[in-house]
């Protein structure tokens, strides 16, 4: 049987990797769309000023169409794209430390990180409820 | 457009600078800097803020998770009860009024100020509660006066997982990473070593703020304008800060910066106070 420290040795050179690539896909893509804003005369004051006077709309309806928008260009959609994939950075990790606990069967960790897993998907579900 | 987008920029660093020289994380100072000196509405604050949260506890991870100073399995426990309370915050942030949230927040602000000031208990137990040990969440630290490594031992899993709770509440509802509440619960409850504490709570917060922005995002509640430079901003100031540390007068700084949350937070409680 596996004991933590085993199962702590591997997740220890596992997990940072996560992160750091999910962090610098994401930052690439937000600083491309950063980017592409700041060439687009007017766009960045104009949304900035709809934020601070709260009168911004929502920038997308539905996930497929902001993925649309980010494809055709849209740099608001591409910084969102970019905000997106790094909030995948906790969920990346977590996610591969469910598949870690079932591979060792370690149940009782498998249970806790399905929890995180549901907790995290139940967010997307109240937030698309509104 | 680029003065604003600067200005954005740079209130960023400073509060991820300051974040991390404090032990507090920027959402402390990025979300009160947003909402007073940006007038940005605090709404938009707490969403921009809980993606740089994110940002911000995956960066500094890395190198605490590679050096062993995190304990993953603790962290694991505990995500339960902070992702129950994240997700439940980020939902009720956007029914609730602005005054509750900046009322809210001014408490928080004197709560970490108080626990900046207070002082740090670091006493180990060699064995934990009975749970604790079943689920192996203990853990070892090099010995730093005798050679070797030390084992500590872990207690109160149900009143620390109760703040776990109320942090992940805390953070989804002000956008903050409820670091000082989480280190505390770790640290004077559980009896996990102080910076075994620091290191696990900052890879927790990740998770907890993550759950947080996921509500704010598939609602559409993010604005890109505002989250994207605010990431970059405090991620890069807390780097700066973390790197300054080491050659710091943490007491000093402590001391200040215990001042200035004190002061925001009699600002914000004001704001609050008169629906502004």
């Amino acid at each position: 049987m596996t004991t933590a420290s085993d199962e702590d040795k591997i997740l220890r050179v596992w997990t940072p990797l996560i992160l750091r690539t999910v962090l610098i896909a994401a930052g690439t893509v937000a600083i491309i769309g950063l980017a592409l804003m700041i060439k687009t005369p007017g766009e960045y004051v104009d949304h900035f000023r709809l934020v601070q006077e709260n009168a911004r709309r929502k920038d997308y309806g539905t996930f497929v169409d902001l993925l649309i928008r980010a494809f055709n260009g849209d740099p608001r959609s591409i910084i969102t794209v970019g905000l997106m994939i790094l909030t995948l950075v906790p969920l990346a990790r977590v996610a591969f430390c469910w598949l870690f606990f079932l591979k060792r069967r370690n149940w009782a960790f498998v249970l806790f990180t399905t929890y995180v897993l549901a907790g995290l998907a139940a967010g997307v579900m109240l937030g698309r409820r509104g | 457009m680029l003065s604003i987008l600067g200005g954005l920029l740079s209130l960023s660093l400073a509060a991820g600078f300051i974040g991390a020289l404090t032990g507090l994380g920027g959402g402390v100072f990025i979300v009160p800097a947003l909402v007073i000196v940006a007038h940005v509405p605090i709404y938009e604050a707490v969403a921009a803020s809980l993606i740089s949260v994110v940002a911000t506890s995956a960066g500094a991870s890395v190198a605490f998770v590679r050096d062993g100073w995190t304990n993953l399995h603790i962290a694991m426990v505990l995500e339960c009860a902070t992702v129950t309370g994240a997700v439940i915050g980020a939902y009720l942030a956007g029914l609730i009024p602005t005054w509750v949230l900046e009322l809210l927040f001014a408490l928080m602000m004197l709560q970490s100020a108080y626990f900046s000031l207070r002082k740090q208990r670091d006493e180990l137990l060699p064995t934990g509660s009975p749970i604790a040990e079943r689920l192996e969440l203990g853990g070892e630290l090099p010995d730093i006066i005798g050679g070797g490594v030390v084992h500590y031992g872990v207690i109160n899993l149900p009143t620390g997982g109760l703040l776990m709770v109320i942090a992940g509440l805390m953070s989804g509802l002000l956008g903050i990473g409820s670091g000082a509440l989480k280190v505390m619960a770790m640290d004077y409850f559980m009896h996990i070593p102080l910076k075994v504490s620091s290191a696990t709570s900052n890879f927790m917060i990740g998770v907890t703020a993550g759950a947080g922005a996921l509500v704010f995002l598939a609602r559409g509640d993010v604005s890109a304008v505002i989250a994207a430079p605010v990431a970059i901003g405090v991620t890069v100031g807390a780097l700066g800060g973390s790197r300054i540390l080491p050659y710091a007068d943490v007491r000093l700084l402590r001391i200040s910066f215990a001042v200035i949350l004190v002061l925001i937070a009699a600002e914000m409680g004001w704001r609050a106070m008169n629906g502004i």
